[in-house]
């Protein structure tokens, strides 16, 4: 979801004391955002088990260590205080016990066939279940049945740390007292079941919990409703023999429980009618009661837990929402893509196709140019070697090396030089649009190369009166950097994919700076170049469209230039060009309402560029959250293979950009590369612009804007003298 | 499993820095050839990769070996030095390259083989290789055509260390076998470098597909020598390719997108075959042999070829001079200092001030951290003392500390420097 390349024309470094200042601010906020987020998945990571789970479960092993009454006595292990005493729940009482819960579906159903026989039971809930339903543990509270620690997340004690022990307990103790104001000294271990099975492993734990002031309580009998029997076997499971008294072991969670609620619903009553009574645990003991209430800071911290998963939810909702529409917004954009340009392509290859009849008349090339010594001369050599009847103007916007004194020795026929005090690109171009003295203006950057054929090419669509301005095809020179590759397939895709689709829907956002032809009447009705946003192209372009003109691309009109080679200029580069955007669509923001030409291009291109250009990338980031997260906590494989899935998309769509560009497709093996490493770095330059607009205010949106104009003109041939970055020029 | 190359525990020997460290700046210049100019950049390179492996060694942290895959950096550095200095004639390489690497193996086997048998260790009973054989083996202490052999358990030295010293102080010495073999192999890979190139870079990988993946299991010592040719063959040839220029002439973005194409398989291969230390790729050979590579492509791709350490890096330039012309000592020794910490923090216990419970669980609390500061010194000692070995097989006068200062002549060094690191 990267911007698109529009103008190759690089970077002005932003003034720098302004960039400096102000960064660390800009950082900031996203980073905020960012940890916020990962905290928040953490957090619903944490209680959807996804994040620490540990599913082994210890072998049996000996029970040498196990004292002889606890293996041969009651389900009530209390080894408070180097105790080690059992309780038995007395003869006609049933206490009935559900693990696992609490569970949206299942446990309220259990609760009402509780309610309806008028009987009481024990829920060992886990944390996890109890901080994502606090509603139910509240309910089991108000109904009169007890509620017991069953850990947080479900593990096997016996292989945890003591640790991570105290950890479970208390988590689990903090999600009940945040869903229902009590604490609970009941306890019962996972994967527990007779006290018989008491063994060398877990009797420590069963130690150490006592310890911590809980009463462990296994079971007597087990329905083994978790294998679904059968409403039968569960009730036959369930029943202790000749009246004795029994804690029973059911579930309420962990998957359909229909037969655990019907067995229950004829269980109860039969058994009531034997004289059986079901009650909790300290009624069926004759103990005061487990759960204590509990008030004050430890109230108030469990409330807290409670509101914070639910939040957590509630925005990993919204997250996948939002994934789901970057998803769809990324899919449908290379659709479209796809089949546009695959339209555009045919259209414009169809034998004998041409724009009208042919342009033979001679055109007026602008070349602005600040500081650029190095690249004047290959620039202006490339322009008169053309194909085309060519008059060259190279305006030398107060360039401080020589710049004009370069052309102006190298004599060629038809090239003329003006000069001015530095006043901005803008102003440059303007000047140049008055001392044209043809109707057909081309404008290209002073770092740029034309091939012979660029110029006919770029204005063959001038045959169609209806046609104002033709955007060219820029191509990256130094693609054989790392860089320099990944912007080589930016670009590739950007020219063959977004501007046709651009183009076939009328509505193409920018004509590059570095090459585009303009009629000069097209030009004059707008007002020429404005300085008013920092992407004066984008401006520009959609003045033309407002005016009724149609602007289209040329495929075959190429021009070499040469990228950022640095992160540090591309940055600054991109900045510009996305908050250049940004306050282009909001200057010509009144589109929206008006009627005629101006009004579709308001409700067709604008909403258009912005969905893909500013709103897509701010939801991009979404992508690199949600992969980090799948691949570091799971499902891995899941999430990688649908990485792929995507980078395979991104293959195919670029691969068809290439093929339709002609370009060897080698450079398409950095393409995995420029997915984990430059993407990211485009959608965070958005951010940045999106945070400079919307905190910056209008004050700093002014000041902006005057210092980036005046720094725009330099081209690329500035970024290269990032020293003279100091070297203010004067305001026009 | 075989004596010589342990796998799969904390600590367990690991490659090392390049037996072939070149001359340093130093106020002898060489006596033959003019001073070659020191990249720095590769010395940097040599540098955090021997820290790395003392550190991994020490922590047993298995993420090390994917942050830094620290031997198939040092072979691969290696290999481009061997590959620049056969412009000469082959033998006489080999015989000054096999020279260089001997001595200090001496001085190191002449400590070790006698504490090996005050420790009880008997190589004609060995369990694992006993007999006559066992005896020939022992040759490999002081030519180590194969990695030399030691017990699992030799005696604890009077209780000073844990009876697996023997392990931990021998095992990195296959290293010196497999360099042996490198150089003894390297004129010919050349030969086969300069008419197929691809074919002799990846053909390392290949035979690391077949005999480090269970494949083909090669027994004893002759599997470990082939499996560890395998791994690190691909970093020795690509040493020659970035001598040779012709990495330079793999456009960057290629080598660069392929490097990491090639380490993604790495790290898929090693997430489907974790050891028992988990990511630990000295235990998945083909993991390690295609995760070096790749790292090594993107670190000599980028190589800037510095002539002096840039700005904030220059503050470590002595250190870095020191480690690199001490290397071999540096490596031989580390493992055997590591263990010398042992009875060195234990005194600890015996001081008045720590006979109360909690200062003593506070030291068992950061034993690990003690041995990390106390290496270091120990290592500035080994250097002191057994350093100039590495001169005189080079056939330089001895230097105590070459750490690049003008006034580096014997007397000089004290070891107050240790390296820090």
């Amino acid at each position: 979801m990267a911007s698109r390349p529009r103008r190759p024309r690089a970077a002005a470094p932003p003034r720098d004391g302004l960039a400096r200042r102000r960064l660390p601010m800009r950082l900031l906020l996203p980073m905020l955002v960012l940890v916020a987020l990962v905290a928040m998945l953490m957090l619903r990571g944490y209680v959807h088990s996804e994040i620490l789970a540990d599913h082994r479960i210890q072998p049996e092993a000996a029970t040498d260590k196990v004292p002889e009454k606890i293996l041969e006595g009651g389900p009530v292990i209390d080894t408070r205080s180097g105790r080690a005493t059992s309780l038995r729940v007395p003869d006609h009482r049933l206490v009935l016990t559900f693990d696992d819960g609490p569970d949206p579906t299942w446990t309220p159903k259990v609760l009402d066939v509780l309610a309806k026989h008028h009987a009481h039971a024990v829920f060992f809930v886990t944390g996890t279940m109890a901080s994502r339903y606090p509603e139910l543990v509240d309910r089991m509270v108000r109904e009169g049945h007890e509620v017991g620690l069953h850990t947080f997340n479900h593990p096997d004690l016996s292989y945890q740390s003591d640790k991570r022990i105290d950890w479970e307990l208390s988590t689990n103790q903090l999600a009940i007292t945040g869903a229902a104001g009590i604490r609970t000294s009941l306890f019962r271990p996972p994967y527990s079941s007779f006290a018989d099975a008491m063994d060398d492993k877990s009797w420590p734990v069963t130690e150490y919990i006592g310890s911590r002031g809980y009463i462990t309580v296994v079971n007597d009998t087990d329905s083994e409703d978790w294998k679904k029997p059968g409403v039968e076997e569960i009730i036959r499971r369930a029943t202790p023999h000749d009246g004795k008294g029994a804690i029973v072991l059911m579930h309420d969670s962990g998957g359909d429980r229909r037969q655990t609620v019907q067995a229950l619903d004829r269980f109860l009553p039969g058994l009531q009618s034997e004289g059986y009574k079901f009650e909790n645990l300290t009624e069926a003991l004759g103990a005061p009661s487990a759960l204590t209430p509990v008030t004050g800071p430890e109230l108030w911290q469990g409330k807290a837990w409670i509101f914070l998963v639910r939040v957590s939810d509630d925005i990993t909702g919204v997250l996948v929402v939002g994934l789901a529409v970057i998803g769809a917004l990324v899919i449908g954009r290379f659709a479209l893509m796809l089949l546009l340009s695959g339209i555009h392509a045919r259209r414009v290859r169809r034998r004998g196709f041409g724009w009208g009849p042919a342009v033979t008349e001679p055109v007026s090339v602008l070349v602005p140019a600040y500081n650029e010594a190095k690249c004047i001369e290959n620039t202006v050599r490339s322009l008169t070697a053309s194909e085309h009847p060519v008059e060259v103007i190279v305006i030398d916007d107060g360039s401080t090396d020589g710049t004009a004194r370069i052309v102006e020795s190298l004599g060629l026929p038809g090239v003329r030089v003006i000069r001015q005090r530095n006043a901005g690109k803008p102003a440059a171009l303007n000047r140049g649009l008055a001392n044209a003295s043809h109707d057909l203006i081309v404008m290209m950057d002073g770092d740029t190369v034309f091939e012979p054929a660029t110029v006919r090419e770029l204005v063959q669509p001038f045959g169609d009166p209806r046609v104002g301005a033709v955007a060219g095809n820029a191509k990256v020179g130094n693609r054989d950097s790392l860089i320099g590759a990944w912007q080589h397939i930016e670009y590739v895709m950007g020219f063959n994919l977004d501007r046709r689709m651009y183009d076939v829907l009328r509505c193409m956002p920018t004509i590059p700076g570095a090459v585009g032809a303009f009629r000069r009447s097209a030009l004059e009705r707008v007002g020429g170049m404005s300085d008013d946003t920092l992407a004066e192209d984008t401006d520009i372009t959609m003045a033309l469209h407002r005016d009724g003109w149609r602007v289209v691309y040329a495929e075959n009109a190429r021009a070499w230039t040469e990228a950022p080679e640095s992160v540090q200029q591309l940055w600054s580069q991109r900045y510009r060009w996305s908050y250049g955007t940004m306050q282009a669509i909001w200057k010509h923001r009144r589109a929206l309402v008006e009627r005629g030409p101006s009004g579709r291009f308001g409700r067709v291109g604008l909403p258009l560029v912005s969905l893909f250009m500013v709103v897509a990338p701010l939801l991009a980031p979404l992508i690199d959250v949600f992969l980090l997260y799948g691949v570091v906590f799971g499902p891995t494989q899941k999430t990688v293979v649908a990485w792929l899935g995507v980078l395979g998309i991104q293959a195919f769509c670029a691969a068809y950009a290439f093929r339709l560009d002609r370009e060897r497709m080698s450079h398409l093996i950095s393409l995995p590369l420029q997915q984990l490493l430059y993407r990211q770095l485009m959608y965070v330059v958005l951010l940045q612009s999106w945070i400079t607009a919307v905190t910056g205010g209008r004050l700093r949106w002014q000041k902006l804007r005057r210092t980036g104009a005046v720094a725009a003109p330099g081209g690329p041939g500035q970024r290269r003298r990032t020293h003279h970055a100091g070297d203010r020029r004067p305001v026009a | 499993m075989t004596h010589g190359y342990p796998t799969g525990t904390g600590a367990h020997p690991e490659p090392t820095p390049s037996v072939d460290v070149p001359r340093q700046r130093t106020a002898h210049p060489a006596p033959t050839a003019p001073k070659p100019g020191r990249d720095r950049y590769l010395d940097l390179l040599r540098s955090i990769a021997l820290v790395r492996v003392v550190v991994y060694h020490l922590f047993g942290w298995a993420w090390l070996s994917v942050l830094f895959p620290s031997m198939g950096v040092m072979f691969a550095l290696a290999g481009s030095l061997m590959a620049r200095s056969l412009s000469r004639p082959a033998l006489s390489v080999i015989k000054s390259r096999v020279r260089r690497l001997l001595p200090p193996l001496w001085a190191f086997s002449a400590v070790v083989l006698p504490l090996l048998f005050v420790g009880g260790w008997n190589p004609v009973k060995d369990p694992d290789n006993g007999g006559t054989w066992g005896l020939v083996e022992l040759i490999d202490y002081i030519v180590p055509i194969g990695a030399p052999p030691y017990p699992w358990h030799a005696g604890t030295l009077s209780g000073l260390v844990d009876d697996s010293w023997a392990d931990q102080a021998a095992g990195p010495l296959w290293y010196l076998r497999a360099y042996l073999w490198f150089v003894v192999a390297s004129p010919l890979l050349l030969w086969a470098f300069r008419r197929v190139p691809w074919a002799t870079l990846l053909a390392p990988l290949g035979l690391t597909a077949i005999v480090g993946t269970g494949l083909v299991t090669i027994p004893g010592e002759t599997g470990n020598a082939v499996t560890d040719f395998g791994v690190y063959g691909s970093c020795w040839v690509l040493g020659f390719a970035h001598q040779e220029g012709v990495l330079a002439k793999v456009p960057r973005y290629a080598a660069v997108s392929c490097a990491t194409l090639v380490m993604a398989f790495g790290l898929w291969w090693a997430s489907g075959h974790l050891g028992e230390d988990g990511w630990d790729l000295n235990d998945i050979p083909l993991a390690q042999a295609t995760w070096s590579l790749g790292f090594v492509v993107i670190l000599l791709q980028y190589s800037p070829s510095w002539r002096e350490l840039p700005g904030p890096l220059r503050r470590w330039d002595k250190v870095i001079t020191l480690s690199n012309n001490r290397a071999v000592t540096i490596y031989l020794w580390h493992n055997l200092l590591i263990m010398a910490t042992v009875p060195l923090i234990d005194l600890g216990y015996r001081l008045p001030f720590m006979q109360s419970e909690r200062a003593s669980s506070a030291l068992d609390s950061t034993y690990t951290m003690w041995m990390f500061f106390l290496v270091w010194p120990l290592i500035a000692l080994a250097i002191a003392a057994f350093g100039w070995i590495e001169d005189l097989a080079a056939r330089r006068p001895p230097r105590l500390w070459p750490n690049g200062t003008k006034r580096n002549r014997a007397g000089d060094g004290s070891g107050a420097h240790a390296p820090r690191g």
